[in-house]
Order: C-alpha cells, then sequence, then structure tokens
C-alpha cells in the first residue's frame, strides 16, 4: 500500500473525522469532501481511505448506517459520534499548537538565538 | 474497550452482512468514481478501468478493513484450529492416548479439587466468617483432649470477654417430632439465645429465642429449619404461633430459618432453645461440660485471636482462685482454647485431603511429562514440514501460534472430558461416603468447578506449547533438512530429554506407588486392632425416651421390659443396653476416684470411658472376662454398688495387685461411703473413639441406673445375620410404646467399618491414582523406545548386515530400559521416603521407609517397565537388514 509523502502520519483519521463532521457522507463523498476543503491540495490514496473508516468506526469514533445516495443508490454513510467529535476537538487543538509551534521554530532568525 | 469488543462480537456474529456490506461499498465507490470520470470526458472503459487501478488490489483492501475490525485474527484462528483438527484426525493413535491421559488426569484432578474446594476452601455461609470462632475446654494432662465448654463457662464468659462481640452455645441432639401414631425422629440443635447473632444470620420470618426461654419450664417454643417448614408445614406462611409436638409436648412456632441455613456439617431440622436450670450454672459445674455442649463466638472486629485468648486465659485464672477443685484442675493442664471455626470443624481430614491432592498432582505432572514426550516425538516428525515452511517464509510467531492452538485444542478436548469423568468422580466418591465428610454435602460439580477445568486446560496448553515450540524453532533451516531424517541419527539433546522424561516419569510413579502402599499397610494394620470385643453378629439401635413421659423410674421399667422381650425373639442369644455403644462418635470421658489412691506429684485426675450397663451387655457384646464376673439385670439398681472396670483401667490403679474388690466414686472427688462402687470385674479394653485410638483410657461400666441418659442403645447377639433382626427390634419397641421408634440400627461390624472410611478412601483413591499412574508411565516407556527403535532401523540394520544377532539388539534395547528404570526407581526412592515423612500423621504403626513396601512397588515398577520395553525390543530384533537399508 503507497503512503504519499504529502500526508503526513495520523492526519488521515483526522482530516476523515473533520470531513463527516460536515455532513453525513458516504466513503467516495469523504474522498471528494477533503479534496474540496483543501482546496485540492490534499489527495488521499484511495487504498488506505476505507482501513481508516473501518478502524475508525470500530474505534466508536464514528458510525456507520446504509442510506440512499444523491443518484438513489444504496450506501453506507458515515457520521461522527459524540466519542468521534471529542477527538476532533482535541486533535485539532493539539494540531494547532503543533503547526504554531513548528512554524515559529521555522521563522527563527540568527538574531534571535 | 468494552464496546470495541461488542463491536467485534457483532461483526463475528454476522459475518456474512459484514463481508457483503464491505463489498457493496467498494463496489459503490468504483461506480461513483467511474460516472464522475465518464462525466469529465473519459470513455467508459477506460474510466472503469482508471476506478479499479486507482483503489488498487480490493483483496488487499478488504484485508485491511478486517484487521482495522480485529476481525483477521478469528480467521486466522478458524484456520489454524481447522488445520490442527485435520492433523489430530490424521494420528488417531496419539490423539486418543493423548486424550486419555488429560481426560484421567483431569478428571482426578478436578474431583479431588472438588472436595479440597468444598471442605477447606470454600468460606462458612455466614457474613464475615473469618471472625467465628470456637471455644473449648482442654485437660490434656488428664488424657482429655477436648470437653466442649460448660453451661457455666457459658454464663460466666457471656458479655465478659470484649475481645467477642458474641458469643454463644449449642449441643446437637434428636427429637422424637409427630403425633401420636406418626412419630419422626429428627435431628436438632439446641442453642442459646445469641446463636444465631453469633453467626450473623437468623430467622427469614419470625424472631430469634429469648432469654426467658433458656430456663427449662420456659423453653416451648422452636425455630423451623426452611426444609422442615416446606416438608411438614407446607410452607405455611402462617405458621408462627402454631403448635408442633415435639417429644410429645406442643412446641410454638417461632421462627423459620432462611432456605440454605446450614450450621457446619449439621443437618438439624429444629432448633430449640438451650434450656437449663439455675442450678446446672454454678461454679461447682464449671468442668462438668463432657463434651455435649460447644462453645462459639465471634470477634470484634479488629480484635486478635490471641487478644481473646489472653482475656480468656486471665478470666479463667481469676475464676479458678476460689475454686475448691483449682489444685485438681491445674494439674490437669486445663485451658480453654480459641480456635477459628471453620479450620477447626476440618482440621482432622486436612492432612488426608492435602495428601491426596499431592497424589493427583504427581498424577498430572506425569501425564504432562507424557505429553511433553509424545508431542516432542510428534513434532520430531514434522521437522522436515516445518524446516520447508520455515524457508518458504512462514514467520516464527505463525508456527508458535500454530503449535499453540494445536495443544490447546488438544487439552480443551481433554479437559472437556476431564469434567465428565470428574462429574462420575464425584459420584463415586459420594459412594465412599465423601458426603459424610465434614462439610461434604457441599462437594458438588458446579460452574465454579467446570470453569477451573476449563482454566487448567488452557494452562496447561500453553505449559505445554512451550517446549514444542522451542523444539520446532530451535534448529537452523539447513541442519534440520538433513538431520533427523530417516538417514540420521537422532539429535543428542532431544534423546537426552526424552530419556529425562521417562526417568523421572518412572520416579513419579515410583512415589504415587509406594505412597499408596503405605496407606494401604496402614488401613491393613488398623483394621487388625482388636476392638475390645467380638463385634461380628451383634445388632445395635438406639432408643431415645422423652422426659416428659419418662421420668426416671419408667426408664427402667421400659428398659427392664426391653430387654426381656428381645430375649425371646428366635435367634437372640443375649441382649444388653449401654447408655453410650463403642464408635458411636460419642467419646466423652469422666473421672472417676479410687479410694485410697493418691495421684502421684506430676500426674493428674484421668478421665475415662464411663457408662451404664443393664442385662447381659458383656455377653452381647463379646468382650472377654479377665477377672472376677459381669454385671447381671440383678446389679441394675445403683443400690447394689457394684461397677465392672477393664483391663486399662485395672492396669493404672494396680499394676501389680487385683482390682477386685477395690471401690471408686463416680466423679473427681470422694464422696460418702453409700455412694462407693466396689469392683467386681475386670473385662478386655475397649476401643471406644476409634480403633486407632492409641491410648488406653480405662473404662469403668456402672449400673444403668447410675448414668440413665436422654437415650441409650440396645445390643443383642444373634446367631443369624445381624441385620436380619431388625425389624423385629423395631415391633418389640413398638410393642412396648407405639411412639417410640428405633434409630440407628446398624451391626457393630457396620460401625466399625464406617469409622475407617476416613483411611479407606484415600487408601482406594491413591491405589487407583497410582495404577492410572503406572499406566501412564507404561505408555510413556513404550512411546519412546518404540520411537528409538524406529529412528535407528537404519543403523540396526546396518549392523544386523554386519553380523550383529538378533539377540544382542534385543539386549541392547532391553539395557537400555533397564537403566531408565535403574535411575528412575533410584530417584523415586529418594521421592518415596520424603512423601512417607510428610504422610506420617496419617499413618498408623508404619515407618515412612518400609522395606517391604518400597520393595513390592520397585518390583511392580520393574515387571510394567519391562512389559513395555519388550514390544519395541522385539520388533528391533526383527528388523530385516535389507528393507531397513532400502527404504528411504
Amino acid at each position: 500500500m503507497a503512503k504519499t509523502a504529502d500526508l503526513l502520519p495520523g492526519t488521515l483519521d483526522m482530516l476523515i473525522l473533520k470531513a463527516v463532521s460536515l455532513k453525513p457522507l458516504h466513503g467516495y463523498g469523504v474522498l471528494l469532501r477533503i479534496r474540496q476543503i483543501s482546496r485540492d491540495a490534499i489527495e488521499i490514496p484511495q487504498g488506505s481511505l476505507y482501513p481508516a473508516l473501518y478502524r475508525l468506526e470500530h474505534h466508536d469514533l464514528i458510525a456507520a448506517e446504509w442510506g440512499q445516495s444523491e443518484n438513489n443508490r444504496r450506501a453506507k454513510f458515515y457520521t461522527l459520534t459524540a466519542a468521534g467529535r471529542r477527538r476532533l476537538r482535541d486533535e485539532t487543538a493539539g494540531w494547532n499548537r503543533l503547526a504554531t509551534a513548528i512554524a515559529a521554530a521555522l521563522n527563527t532568525t540568527s538574531e534571535e538565538v | 474497550m468494552f464496546k470495541r469488543l461488542r463491536s467485534l462480537f457483532r461483526v463475528l456474529t454476522r459475518r456474512r452482512e459484514f463481508e457483503d456490506g464491505m463489498t457493496e461499498e467498494l463496489r459503490f465507490h468504483i461506480e461513483q468514481y467511474t460516472d464522475d470520470l465518464v462525466r469529465s470526458g473519459v470513455s467508459p472503459e477506460k474510466a472503469a478501468r482508471l476506478a479499479r487501478n486507482e483503489l488498487g488490489s480490493l483483496t488487499n483492501i478488504k484485508g485491511d478493513c478486517r484487521e482495522a475490525f480485529g476481525v483477521h485474527l478469528f480467521d486466522e484462528l478458524r484456520r489454524q484450529l481447522t488445520y490442527a483438527a485435520r492433523l489430530l484426525r490424521k494420528t488417531p493413535g496419539f490423539t486418543a492416548t493423548a486424550l486419555l491421559t488429560l481426560a484421567v488426569c483431569f478428571g482426578a484432578n478436578l474431583t479431588i479439587f472438588a472436595v479440597i474446594d468444598s471442605v477447606l476452601l470454600r468460606p462458612l455461609p455466614f457474613p464475615e466468617p473469618a471472625r467465628l470462632v470456637t471455644i473449648f475446654n482442654t485437660y490434656p494432662k488428664a488424657g482429655v483432649d477436648r470437653d466442649g465448654s460448660s453451661l457455666t463457662n457459658y454464663y460466666e464468659r457471656r458479655g465478659h470477654i470484649p475481645a467477642f462481640v458474641s458469643l454463644s452455645i449449642y449441643r446437637y441432639g434428636t427429637e422424637i417430632i409427630g403425633e401420636p401414631g406418626s412419630t419422626e425422629r429428627q435431628p436438632t440443635m439446641r442453642v442459646s439465645p445469641d446463636f444465631f447473632s453469633t453467626l450473623g444470620l437468623g430467622p427469614a420470618i419470625g424472631r430469634t429465642f429469648t432469654d426467658e426461654e433458656t430456663t427449662s419450664d420456659t423453653d416451648q417454643v422452636a425455630i423451623l429449619s426452611d426444609t422442615f417448614w416446606r416438608q411438614q408445614c407446607n410452607a405455611d406462611p402462617h405458621v408462627l404461633g402454631k403448635q408442633i409436638r415435639l417429644n410429645s409436648v406442643p412446641r410454638t412456632v417461632i421462627g423459620v430459618l432462611p432456605p440454605g441455613f446450614r450450621f457446619l456439617s449439621s443437618d438439624a431440622r429444629l432448633f430449640l432453645p438451650l434450656a437449663s436450670r439455675p442450678e446446672d450454672r454454678t461454679p461447682r459445674d464449671r468442668h462438668s461440660g463432657g463434651n455435649v455442649i460447644q462453645m462459639i463466638a465471634r470477634l470484634a472486629p479488629g480484635a486478635t485471636l490471641e487478644q481473646a485468648q489472653s482475656q480468656l486465659d486471665a478470666q479463667n485464672a481469676a475464676l479458678e482462685v476460689d475454686d475448691p477443685q483449682a489444685k485438681m484442675i491445674a494439674d490437669a493442664g486445663f485451658r480453654s482454647l480459641i480456635v477459628p471455626l471453620h479450620a477447626d470443624h476440618v482440621a482432622a481430614i486436612r492432612p488426608t485431603l492435602l495428601l491426596l491432592e499431592a497424589g493427583v498432582l504427581v498424577l498430572l505432572l506425569i501425564g504432562t511429562v507424557n505429553l511433553v514426550n509424545l508431542l516432542l516425538i510428534r513434532a520430531n516428525g514434522r521437522v522436515k514440514e516445518l524446516a520447508v515452511r520455515l524457508a518458504l517464509g512462514a514467520s516464527h510467531g505463525y508456527i508458535v501460534s500454530e503449535t499453540l492452538v494445536e495443544t490447546t485444542l488438544l487439552t480443551l478436548a481433554g479437559g472437556i472430558l476431564g469434567l465428565a469423568v470428574s462429574a462420575s468422580g464425584i459420584h463415586l466418591l459420594r459412594e465412599l461416603g465423601a458426603d459424610r465428610l465434614p462439610l461434604g454435602s457441599r462437594i458438588a460439580f458446579d460452574a465454579r468447578l467446570a470453569l477451573a477445568g476449563l482454566a487448567a486446560a488452557v494452562v496447561l496448553g500453553i505449559v505445554l506449547t512451550a517446549p514444542i515450540a522451542w523444539f520446532n524453532l530451535r534448529r537452523h533451516l539447513g541442519n534440520a533438512l538433513q538431520s533427523e531424517s530417516r538417514g540420521g541419527t537422532s539429535s543428542r539433546a532431544a534423546q537426552i530429554l526424552r530419556h529425562g522424561f521417562i526417568v523421572s516419569q518412572i520416579a513419579l510413579a515410583f512415589m504415587l506407588l509406594a505412597g499408596a502402599g503405605l496407606l494401604a499397610v496402614s488401613l491393613q494394620r488398623v483394621m487388625a486392632v482388636s476392638p475390645g470385643f467380638q463385634s461380628d453378629h451383634v445388632l445395635t439401635g438406639q432408643i431415645l425416651l422423652p422426659w416428659a413421659n419418662y421420668p426416671a423410674a419408667a426408664r427402667l421399667t421400659f428398659v427392664q421390659s426391653l430387654l426381656d422381650k428381645t430375649a425371646r425373639i428366635p435367634g437372640v442369644l443375649s441382649a444388653g443396653v449401654v447408655d453410650n455403644v463403642p464408635f458411636s462418635g460419642k467419646t466423652g470421658k469422666s473421672a472417676a476416684t479410687v479410694r485410697g489412691y493418691i495421684v502421684p506429684p506430676g500426674e493428674s485426675v484421668r478421665g475415662h470411658y464411663s457408662y451404664g450397663v443393664s442385662g447381659d451387655y458383656f455377653r452381647a457384646m463379646g468382650f472377654s472376662l479377665h477377672a472376677g464376673r459381669f454385671l447381671t439385670t440383678d446389679d441394675s439398681l445403683p443400690s447394689a454398688g457394684v461397677c465392672v472396670v477393664d483391663e486399662d483401667f485395672a492396669r493404672h490403679y494396680w499394676p501389680k495387685g487385683s482390682a477386685i474388690g477395690q471401690q471408686l466414686w463416680d466423679g473427681s472427688e470422694e464422696r460418702k461411703d453409700t455412694e462407693a462402687f466396689t469392683i467386681v470385674g475386670v473385662v478386655g479394653g475397649v476401643k471406644q473413639a476409634g480403633l486407632t485410638e492409641d491410648e488406653a483410657q480405662g473404662a469403668v461400666y456402672y449400673p444403668y441406673a447410675w448414668r440413665i441418659g436422654d437415650s441409650f442403645y440396645v445390643a443383642v447377639r444373634t446367631s443369624l445375620p445381624p441385620e436380619s433382626l431388625g425389624l423385629a427390634l423395631q415391633k418389640v419397641v413398638r410393642q412396648i410404646d407405639p411412639n417410640i421408634p428405633i434409630t440407628d440400627l446398624q451391626s457393630m461390624d457396620t460401625r466399625i467399618t464406617e469409622s475407617l472410611a476416613a483411611r479407606r478412601s484415600p487408601a482406594l483413591l491413591s491405589g487407583l491414582f497410582s495404577g492410572i499412574a503406572l499406566l501412564l508411565t507404561a505408555i510413556g516407556t513404550y512411546g519412546v523406545l518404540s520411537y528409538a527403535v524406529a529412528q535407528r532401523r537404519r543403523e540396526i540394520g546396518v549392523r544386523m548386515a554386519l553380523g550383529a544377532q538378533p539377540r544382542q539388539i534385543r539386549i541392547q534395547f532391553l539395557s537400555l530400559s533397564l537403566r531408565l528404570l535403574t535411575a528412575g526407581t533410584l530417584l523415586g526412592l529418594i521421592g518415596a521416603w520424603q512423601a512417607g515423612r510428610a504422610m506420617n500423621t496419617v499413618l498408623f504403626h508404619v515407618q515412612p521407609l518400609n522395606l517391604p513396601i518400597l520393595a513390592t512397588a520397585a518390583c511392580v515398577m520393574g515387571i510394567v517397565c519391562f512389559a513395555a520395553c519388550l514390544l519395541p525390543s522385539q520388533r528391533a530384533a526383527r528388523v530385516s537388514p535389507m528393507e531397513a537399508l532400502t527404504e528411504q
């Protein structure tokens, strides 16, 4: 299974949770939504999407239910659970802290040392 | 965690749905993507191909999804289980032997564990049972180790020992219950009012006894057991206040106990107040316990046994200050001991049970060694296959898990069979009288036992996996592909390991065999002891006369008329009565004071068995007469002033002179001349408590009228089989009074046999265990030797081709087994010696290192091992050089 360099390890789960938090989505929908909200900057490798969805469902962070797709096909829709919402909040906060810290570190100039 | 397990469980139970859903979800993805691609201008065929390629291998994704859910482990497990089951089916001989070994070993272990669990481990069914203690008086220097407690003790102690929150007394009994014409004798308990609060468990409905109900005129109340309430009162919810007839006197029901209420091993159906008269509670009666009344107490929270003991010692010391008998009591080594109730109740049986547990554990060890050996041989046969698989990339973890699954499958199946064996084992123990053990009625095959059995099976599976997995992974690949194949010889380490196992097996089996021999010889020695009378052809039965209808004079009339009528039953040679028959289980002793005898300094007054006899008791029981004469019916009245003593008594007081004509008083002090008894005869010594009673206690036989008790025994010597007289005897009693039943009808032989149950069952069981151990050892030896022969066929073939004789080959293998046998037996000797020393407490007149037993055990061991080696050796000698050398 190929890993993309532009997706940091551990961020896939976070992105899926975010995508599902906006609106219940089926697997393909998650793919499109991530592409959309990242303004086409992030391309999820399709092979790793479903194992990630199953892992999140197994850990009770998202819930799955069968429903009708926009073109009236039977599809499995994922929604965020309460535990998933908590996890997303924590991970977002953690990510922001990390990003700020790294940005600060990278912007350091020699005078500041 | 719990949620995750639940979702996994849901998926496992609806596996099909999970798989279908996965397939549909992925198909939906591909179709959606294809549609989008087509919409962006890609041709439909190309779009379908692109969509499929972008997703990657569906099989891989599905595998990853299953893994994400944790499902894959179960798929793997199922695959390995199927594989293991197929392998086991392919070798039915091995599988059957292993399963049988496991079934027998687990069965025996679970059976004994069930006993240990019910008797020793499971706490008593009362709140905070660890705080319950029992207290008894002991006079070790007078030969009275245990004398219960007296009423005086109870009234002096209750409320005065701060380390006890509650203290109470009880006595076991039986009462005649029911309306005239349909009476029954039922076991009962008489208890003090605080009995139930001491236990912490009282009536489910109604109340307990009050202090006002403990005097002899105001005690007409009763508390029912749940069983009695259901069976005799039809579970009447309004039973309180109703009356039941007890010994022909009505008593008011004031309470019903909850279901399952059971005090120790008692099966009392009714509880009555332990009533007494104030004059029985005075300091004069402080030491008149007689092992009839027992005392229990509950320790205060935080109080220790030691604190309670020192408080009790202090109280005893203070009370004895103004006791006129203080010196005698002190000389007798008097103390009141406090011991935990549960431990005290099972103390007598504990060493035997632990011994049996050790025995079955040794059996399990032998069985395990056997299994390891068989599994190693089996693994050896698969070395090549494994090497190929490892070479092809099977991971070490996978090989280990495969071994684990196979071994655990085997032990688990064996464990289930073992549960079945233990179910019948427990049944067998019941037949042997296990439910008469202390707390023995709790022995049962239950969920707790089944769970313990399955857990043990899994643990054993894991334990067995270790050596096999080690063996499987130990060798280098290249090596394995060549060695241990038909062409090569067996590796040195593996061979030493196998032989080591055989030696340890022989040693363990030898230990068991020698232990069983010690128990058997010990039992034989006990059975050879004479009880002091001729126990054959004697029937005995107990008769309880209610005091209300039978005051002292009426009792004597009843006894006389019973003796007259019994003598007329055809087949009766002689008949007599006694207040306490030998082997009845009642072993109370009392003091006797011999006129003119001065207790030597440093010694104390002795306790003797005291009886009251009437009729032809001595002839009926077959006592031997050593001097003088027996008591006769004419001596029955106390005014006759005569008594008979036994040889032990006579020897103790008159080691040189004659006892005839000497005088004594019943009790621990000299009384008036008119109350003295003159000894007119000396009879054979009696074993009251059991054949193993080693200390000669001495006995005094007074006229029955002097020792009238609640009940008496009738003893009848007959020329017929004694049991056949039971009905006739019952009829005679009913003729005199239709409301009086005769109970506990048993021949003296039966009483003696029953008294040996605690020795016979362990001897039988250990015999059974060592038989199984022998069989297992034979199987193990046979298996290893057969394997050695098969391994060395080629070598044997070469040697025979070069001129070796079949005899030499045979001798070679037999001498190998002889070496193993010798090593095993020598090790076993050391073990047997140690085991014998540990068994010393349960042995009777047998030294732990008994040469004849050890020699016999060695012979049996030798014969069994030799027989097991004979067949493989013969097979080795018959190897044909041509076949051995040409086969691959």
